[in-house]
């Protein structure tokens, strides 16, 4: 059964749908890649998730029941956001108030997350720079350990290296303690290996929502002179063809077999994989729902 | 060490002891200090009690409280996973845990007042004529109900802040300034002047506390009703 499950979900602000008919089911333990552009309606997802915001229609079951208002259900989540506002106290008040109301909290784990980040516990949270504001949402959201942890945007002002260690970090503590994870995020490759499956959002309507597995190699850029490639995709489904001179590259949709290789490489064409972030980003331009897994199996 | 939902909320927001339990007495001594230094400046006249008006400030520090208890903490509060619900009556029950023990220390301080004869001077600082003078339990009953008060007035404000802006807060201002420019102009329709000043003249001090405190209930279900669909 799945942990979230969301039916026709919408949130209208005035005359402007930020959410728009969401349907999708998460289920548990698992690590769910949000994704979408600036807008795209994910951080309001989240906090309707959260019980942060409510839902205009639809339905949201968290645990089997609605999350607004629930503490029953709501003691089992946190939402860590890129943009939370702290009271006006130190660092360590808020690990402490995170302690106190997190049923699982783990203090080893987030004494060992306040070294890694280096976060002065002595601090005000105000005097924080933007990376240490959101290494102590990480810290806080990791040694919560709900049982429903939804990261919004959680390395907005990290460097690279500190993205590594949360990477790291999130897949050590998940594998030693499997939960429902879901991570909001556009910087989707560098989060690739760690999803287990993906929810594609644009305008507040979900384009893609598949296993990560079946996503990967399930689609193909081919690149070469502009005739060529068109031979090649004669009959194919195509996402994106571009044009610049007499090169094209095309973003095929489905795996590619042995004769499509030998044919590529008759014609002289290069064929590369499409990466998570590609198919991110063609299934929120096509503003339909993308279905890459069942055209392939239909074929 | 898992406490109810309430007291968590009320450990949470005490994680700020300065805040809620320094802040307030730190400005009673400084309005103290303030009150002895004018009345040793001033002329001493021929009254029996020279009444001072510095404790004000301290329920003006209530009413911020109650504001910053709702403005700062509520949304991380919130992302820690409890309702809204519980996180009102965590903040109210605070409150009144914190009005009680401020209407103590009200209580304490009349007596030292009383047994110095006004702190050698005849200055009456933690007392006020009338409604702050009276046996120690009902003083301590009244400012207890108003420091519950004040606070309560301040988690509205606050509420109103966090879901309106800054404009909704200056039209829920106005709104109130409405109402008693409209109540007043009742009162003078029906010429009811007399009769409200009769009231006034005439209640007890028990009368005043049960007044404020139906105020007090009015303010938090005003709160409740505000917080219950506030987006964070």
């Amino acid at each position: 059964m799945p942990v979230i499950s969301l039916a026709g979900v919408g949130r209208r602000y005035g005359r402007h749908d930020a959410l728009a008919g969401v349907t999708a089911d998460i289920g548990t333990p698992s690590i769910t890649g949000l994704l979408g552009r600036n807008g795209a309606g994910k951080s309001t997802l989240l906090r309707i998730l959260a019980g942060q915001e409510f839902a205009t229609s639809g339905r949201v079951s968290v645990f089997g029941a609605s999350p607004a208002e629930n503490d029953a259900v709501l003691r089992r989540m946190i939402l860590i956001r890129e943009d939370q506002t702290y009271p006006d106290l130190r660092v360590h008040h808020m690990v402490r108030a995170a302690s106190l109301s997190c049923p699982n909290w783990d203090a080893a784990l987030a004494g060992t997350l306040l070294d890694a980040y280096e976060l002065p516990s002595a601090r005000p949270v105000k005097k924080l720079s933007r990376g240490m504001r959101t290494a102590l949402g990480i810290v806080i959201g990791l040694a919560a350990r709900a049982e429903v942890t939804l990261f919004d945007e959680p390395y907005a002002g990290l460097d690279a290296g500190a993205r590594e260690m949360f990477y790291d970090q999130l897949l050590a503590d998940y594998t030693a303690h499997p939960r429902c994870i879901v991570l909001s995020t556009h910087l989707i490759d560098e989060a690739a290996e760690l999803l287990d499956h993906i929810l594609v959002i644009d305008h507040g309507r979900v384009v893609l929502d598949a296993p990560a597995d079946d996503l990967r190699g399930a689609g193909a850029v081919v690149t070469g002179p502009a005739g060529r490639v068109d031979r090649f995709i004669a009959d194919r489904p195509t996402l994106s063809r571009r044009t610049l001179g007499g090169h094209a590259t095309a973003v095929m949709a489905g795996r590619l077999d042995d004769r499509d290789r030998e044919l590529a490489d008759h014609l002289q064409l290069r064929l590369d994989r499409v990466t998570l972030q590609q198919l991110a980003v063609y299934a929120a331009g096509s503003r339909d729902r993308l279905d890459l897994t069942e055209r392939e199996t239909t074929r | 060490m898992k406490s109810t939902p309430f007291v968590m909320i009320a450990r949470y927001l005490l994680l700020d002891r300065i805040t809620y339990l320094v802040l307030p007495w730190a400005w009673a001594a400084f309005g103290f200090v303030l009150d002895v230094v004018i009345l040793k400046l001033t002329p001493a006249g021929h009254t029996s009690h020279r009444w001072v008006g510095g404790l004000a400030g301290v329920f003006i520090v209530v009413f911020v409280l109650g504001i910053q208890s709702v403005a700062r903490a509520l949304p991380f509060g919130l992302a820690l996973g409890v309702s809204r619900r519980t996180y009102f009556l965590g903040a109210t029950s605070l409150a009144a845990a914190l009005a009680a023990g401020y209407g103590l220390v009200l209580a304490l301080g009349q007596a030292v007042e009383r047994a110095t004869g006004g702190w050698g001077m005849n200055m009456g600082y933690f007392r006020v004529p009338y409604i702050l003078d009276g046996s120690w339990y009902l003083s301590w009953l009244t400012a207890s109900v108003t420091f519950l008060l004040m606070f309560a007035y301040g988690m509205w404000y606050g509420l109103i802040y966090r879901r309106l802006g800054m404009t909704g807060t200056l039209i829920f201002g106005a709104a109130q300034l409405s109402v008693l420019a409209l109540a007043a102009v009742v009162a003078t329709w029906v010429h009811g002047w007399a009769g409200l000043g009769h009231f006034f003249a005439t209640i007890s001090a028990a009368g005043v506390t049960a007044v404020l405190a139906v105020a007090a209930a009015a303010l938090l279900a005003g709160g409740f009703a505000t917080i219950r669909r506030l987006a964070v």
